[in-house]
């Protein structure tokens, strides 16, 4: 017999600190989708990128949420993976090897387009 | 009759989504059938548990409100 297949969350974050809502609550998501056995990836477009970098979620905080920092450690501790942007970084000059924290991976569009059509469903923020 | 827990796990006063994380962590070093009791404070903890023993298969087996305190007995599945 097959073996049953998890569900997996595609999660886009595409707003960076200049909203903190959008920001904040994929990592929410993200973080209440691996405690629910959910395979999840939070792909990280257009300013979503500015999150990944060093300095950033720390200065971050949404109303009703714990702070940003807090759910990105949590999300990356408990295997949380993130795809970002190979464009959207270049285009706003960061360098992922000096600029990145630990976790990230640089994607292109054909890495977005195969995870979502193979996700069970895709969240956009 | 009252249900006796093996484990508390006290999360009063975390917002979401840190009392499911808490509470899947406790569950997983449960052995399969006995019980964690968690108390939450976050208004919707009620729907989120309900959700999620929904999704991994563990048992909520009482709910009571105590005030602004839920609490919730959840037994681990085999």
């Amino acid at each position: 017999m097959a073996e049953k297949k998890n569900d997996k969350l595609i999660i886009m974050v595409t707003h960076g600190p200049e909203d903190p809502e959008r920001a904040t609550i994929p990592f929410v998501m993200g973080v209440a989708a691996l405690a629910s056995d959910v395979e999840v990836v939070l792909g990280f477009q257009v300013n979503g990128v500015s999150l990944v970098t060093k300095g950033c979620a720390e200065h971050v905080f949404a109303a009703g949420f714990p702070p940003l920092k807090e759910l990105m450690d949590t999300y990356i501790e408990e295997g949380g993976k993130m795809f970002v942007c190979g464009p959207c970084v270049q285009s706003r000059k960061i360098d992922p090897a000096a600029d990145f924290i630990d976790g990230p991976t640089i994607v292109n569009a054909a890495t977005f387009v195969a995870e979502c059509t193979e996700a069970t469903n895709v969240l956009v923020y | 009759m009252a249900t006796h827990e093996d484990q508390v796990l006290d999360c009063s006063g975390m917002s979401c989504p840190m009392p499911i994380l808490k509470t899947k962590k406790a569950i997983d070093a449960l052995a399969a059938g006995q019980i964690l009791k968690m108390i939450a404070t976050d208004p919707g903890s009620k729907p989120d548990v309900e959700a999620w023993t929904r999704k991994t298969g563990h048992e909520l087996v009482e709910y009571q409100a105590e005030g602004d305190k839920h609490i919730f007995y959840v037994k681990r599945h085999a």
